[in-house]
């Protein structure tokens, strides 16, 4: 029995370590954001009190905007973090429940016909001499009628199942995030040219973030509605209980803790967020990654304040981490990794 | 069965997927043909594949391919090993196994961009911890962040630092799923723990295991706001990613079309890493199950 408690000490060891490494960055840039300028400069300190004399100062300046404004973008991050959320939730959770209950038909042709309108009647219609943003509203309001008519028909061709249609969602997000990001900046500043102002605008923002959690939202909440059982919901539509009702009424509160682990996770997500808000924002609706990132090149390192920049935009997922661990530990969110 | 019902459900999803995540990328694929420039304004004009073979042909976009799949293959074989064996640890019921499992999962919540800040703290060569812990056992003051290959070497520990966490999750969350009886069977025939390991809990755990790597593959590729924070690509273009590279043509250049060829190439190489990836693993797969 000695190897087994030899073993025992290594993986403790093991633990023990990265318990160390993951958490002395927290400690550091909590600590640091209560050092004074002159226990940042003279080389690292450690601890308060007993290498230097701790101060509020830094939050104070940062209260007081004198370090450039930190509300906003904390206000900024939250309204869209939570619009975002509640949307993106609300839509991919409807989208995962009809995924998960009723029978979907896909014509692979139908896809391809919406790609080749699309593209086809956007380069045509710009040849009409229709400006690029009316040419790709045209196109679009075109193709997607004819797709949809188009599935109806008795086309040959693969047909696409749920879940295929799972998988479309999911694929979305394994696409580099530079390359909708970036297509994205291009419609929004066509979108500028025709009046309708996206770039740096709340709805802009708030409609970019929903569709990209979409896909995550889908994934974990099929999961979620596919674990809870059908039996109820047969005896409220055998009462004639509509099928809307049925989903708020009884489906959504059963599903309840999933909704709260996939909501966290989807706002941790665009709170995090920064290539989006790097290419869509430039002044009015910056986030907090976008002001954090900034930091460095503002007034050269003063690192007590980048800490407590840093300690407000962790913060918040600090306190998301302890609700989501609690919620693991009763089980509840095991569903969704698995 | 016929509920039209079902489309009230699935259509406005599907409808702002198209929109905002589909429809624009048409639109960018048409402008990967054609010369664009925003600044100066030059009407866009028809190149063909003239931006993707000048792309492929260019010596900065050959080492930008390369320095990303470099710090890619580097920090997911890290993260996958180092999680994979804190995962069996605190399977393996460790004291303060509650404490851990918090805390391990802390860093892959936080924004990127503030790790990465935090970072640059504790790098830096003459106020930062970890240049004095070094001087401390005796080794040189090492020039992390200016130096190509620690540069490279500090992205990947970041990277690492960040992300084993969701390693340690799936890996956990795989192991909560064997059954107890075979390793009681392997406990009578006297197996080690090591035979034990190779011989049921890592070949039960390829199917995850291939799934967390190849999710961590994907994402790490996409790699932008560590180095943009920590290095900028430099010094030169040493640590320069794919990423960093199409927002530098984009928003520094302007150059449209150029930054829309290269993100489709982008999107091309992620496609031709999954269908190799899944195609090279599929009969290893098959055979298990």
């Amino acid at each position: 029995m000695n190897r087994h408690r030899g073993s025992r000490a290594v993986t403790f060891a093991l633990c023990a370590i990265w318990f160390v490494v993951t958490i002395f960055p927290f400690y550091w840039t909590f600590v640091t954001s209560f050092k004074p300028p002159t226990a940042v400069n003279g080389g690292p300190t450690y601890l308060p009190f007993i290498d230097f004399e701790p101060t509020v100062k830094a939050y104070v300046d940062a209260w007081s905007g004198s370090r450039g404004d930190f509300f906003t973008p904390f206000l900024n991050s939250t309204l869209i973090g939570i619009s975002a959320t509640v949307l993106a939730v609300l839509l991919g959770s409807m989208a995962a429940y009809a995924l998960v209950r009723f029978q979907f038909r896909v014509r692979l042709l139908a896809g391809a016909a919406f790609a080749a309108i699309g593209i086809g009647g956007f380069l045509l219609f710009q040849e009409l001499g229709l400006s690029r943003a009316q040419a790709m509203g045209v196109s679009f309001l075109l193709a997607l009628p004819t797709s949809v008519l188009l599935n109806g028909l008795r086309l040959p061709g693969p047909v696409l199942g749920n879940n295929d249609v799972v998988f479309w969602f999911v694929s979305q997000r394994m696409f580099p995030p530079i390359v909708t990001a970036f297509a994205l900046y291009l419609l929004y500043s066509e979108l500028g040219k025709e009046g309708l102002k996206a770039l740096d605008t709340y709805w802009g923002m708030t409609l970019c973030y929903t569709s990209f959690s979409l896909p995550i939202v889908v994934w974990l909440m099929r999961d979620f509605f596919q674990a809870l059982p059908v039996e109820i919901e047969e005896a409220a539509l055998v009462d004639d209980v509509p099928r809307l009702r049925i989903f708020f009424e009884i489906v959504l509160p059963m599903a309840r803790p999933g909704l709260i682990a996939t909501s966290m996770i989807t706002l941790g997500f665009v709170w995090n967020e920064f290539l989006f808000a790097l290419l869509l924002t430039t002044s009015n609706w910056q986030t907090l990654p976008i002001i954090l990132s900034g930091q460095n090149s503002y007034r050269g390192d003063e690192w007590w304040a980048i800490s407590v920049a840093a300690m407000v935009s962790i913060t918040p997922m600090l306190v998301l981490a302890f609700f989501l661990a609690r919620l693991m530990r009763s089980g509840l969110a095991l569903g969704a990794i698995k | 069965m016929r509920e039209p019902i079902k489309y009230v459900f699935i259509w406005p999803a599907f409808l702002v997927v198209l929109i905002v995540a589909l429809f624009p990328l048409f639109y960018s694929l048409i402008v990967s043909f054609q010369s664009m420039r925003l600044v100066p304004p030059v009407p866009p004009r028809f190149v063909g594949l003239g931006n993707y073979a000048d792309l492929l042909g260019q010596e900065r976009f050959r080492s930008v391919v390369g320095t990303t799949s470099l710090i890619v293959f580097c920090s997911v074989t890290v993260q996958y090993v180092l999680g994979f064996a804190i995962a069996l640890a605190l399977h393996g019921k460790v004291a303060a196994e509650r404490l851990f499992r918090v805390t391990f999962l802390l860093p892959m919540l936080m924004a990127p961009i503030a790790v990465a800040m935090v970072a640059r703290m504790l790098f830096h060569s003459t106020v930062g911890p970890i240049n004095e812990f070094f001087t401390l056992v005796g080794l040189p003051n090492l020039p992390f962040l200016t130096k190509a290959s620690w540069a490279l070497g500090a992205i990947i520990t970041v990277e690492v630092w960040q992300w084993t966490p969701f390693v340690i999750l799936m890996m956990l969350a795989g192991l909560q799923t064997l059954p107890s009886e075979v390793y009681e069977a392997a406990d009578l025939e006297n197996a080690t723990p090591w035979q034990q390991f190779w011989g049921i809990t890592f070949p039960m755990l390829l199917p995850i295991s291939v799934a967390v790597i190849f999710i961590r593959v994907i994402e790490s590729f996409k790699i932008l706001d560590t180095v943009f924070v920590l290095t900028g690509g430099g010094p030169g273009i040493s640590t320069e990613t794919l990423t960093l590279f199409a927002y530098q043509e984009g928003f520094k250049k302007f150059n449209l079309g150029y930054t829309s060829a290269l993100s489709f190439l982008f999107l091309i190489v992620i496609i031709l890493f999954g269908v190799v990836y899944l195609a090279v693993l599929r009969p290893t797969l098959e055979k298990r199950s």
